[in-house]
């Protein structure tokens, strides 16, 4: 019988990374005033892709949020402020995903966006340059883009599909 | 069919009151600067909306660059690529029916393609253009 179990928990490791894609990474998000404000522009980003001290930072400057004007009432900035505080990636590192990322940001490190965590630079950094920038992609920022089931906090390889490329193995 | 026909004059009213309240109170602003203004001019809309200017990025673009030249049509946010949904209440009731999301991305939009926000007549002639398209 302990046989058995140390066998079933090796092969359950050999399989590990298939695994895990097709598992949620990230909580998805359940705020629909977030996906209104935040989704109408961009991929509505789940809030446990950043520790709430970035999103602190983010909100901060929405006047100018990456060169666009995205001011909130002063009513719905509070509202979304406390949604992705509450929700932030320190606070959800059960998941996978915001695990990885508060791990992989030094201390004292704020970054400025989901993109340029040393993890997100990572996990990219093999992709070549063209693809991402490609109208289809247009940037890192578009996750949806590749990741076909970003929308339910899902970013494994399996759902992976590059336009003009294809899918992507690790 | 008779639900129908009072569900749209009921959804008529709600965009055509809230269009018509935004309209007259932008009125009463230009009148302040401009007693003899007479009205908003969907032509002089049609300029503001398709001329080109160095926005906010520093980028040559109009508010056609994300919403395109057909108003009836979906279109996409030039910088992200996210999809928007046509700007005329024709083809999308939802639009022109709450003054606040209507001030809202007035402010942003010219923002972003002026770099400054719109005046009450820049904003007056190019409403009356969108819910005219």
């Amino acid at each position: 019988m302990k046989y058995l179990i140390f066998l079933a928990l090796i092969i359950n490791s050999l399989f590990a990374d298939s695994y895990s894609s097709g598992k949620t990474d990230v909580a998805p998000v359940n705020n629909q005033l977030y996906i209104k404000e935040c989704g109408s522009c961009h991929f509505a980003y789940q809030a446990g892709l950043l520790p709430a001290n970035a999103w602190n930072k983010m909100m901060a400057n929405l006047e100018n949020h990456f060169g666009d004007d995205a001011s909130l009432s002063a009513e719905n900035f509070q509202t979304l402020s406390k949604y992705l505080n509450d929700n932030s990636a320190e606070k959800n590192m059960q998941y996978k995903r915001s695990n990885r990322i508060v791990s992989s940001i030094s201390a004292g490190q704020i970054p400025d966006s989901i993109s340029t965590t040393p993890y997100m630079i990572k996990k990219h950094k093999d992709i070549r340059k063209n693809l991402i920038t490609q109208p289809d992609v247009k940037g890192l920022f578009n996750c949806i883009a590749c990741h076909k089931t970003a929308d339910k906090g899902i970013y494994g390889d399996r759902d992976i599909n590059i336009p003009n490329f294809g899918r992507w193995e690790d | 069919m008779r639900i129908l026909i009072i569900s749209a004059l009921v959804f008529n009213l709600g965009f055509s009151a809230v269009v018509d309240d935004y309209l007259s109170s932008l009125k009463q602003e230009v009148l302040k600067e401009n007693p003899k203004f007479t009205g908003f001019d969907a032509k002089r809309g049609e300029e503001i909306f398709t001329s080109k200017h160095i926005g906010k990025k520093g980028k040559e673009i109009s508010c056609t660059s994300c919403h395109g030249i057909d108003l009836n049509k979906s279109s996409e946010n030039f910088f992200t690529g996210k999809t928007i949904e046509p700007l005329s209440p024709k083809a999308n009731p939802k639009r022109f029916t709450d003054v606040t999301e209507i001030e809202k991305w007035m402010k942003r939009n010219f923002n972003d393609v002026y770099n400054r926000e719109g005046t009450a007549l820049e904003k007056g002639d190019v409403t009356t253009y969108i819910i005219n398209k």
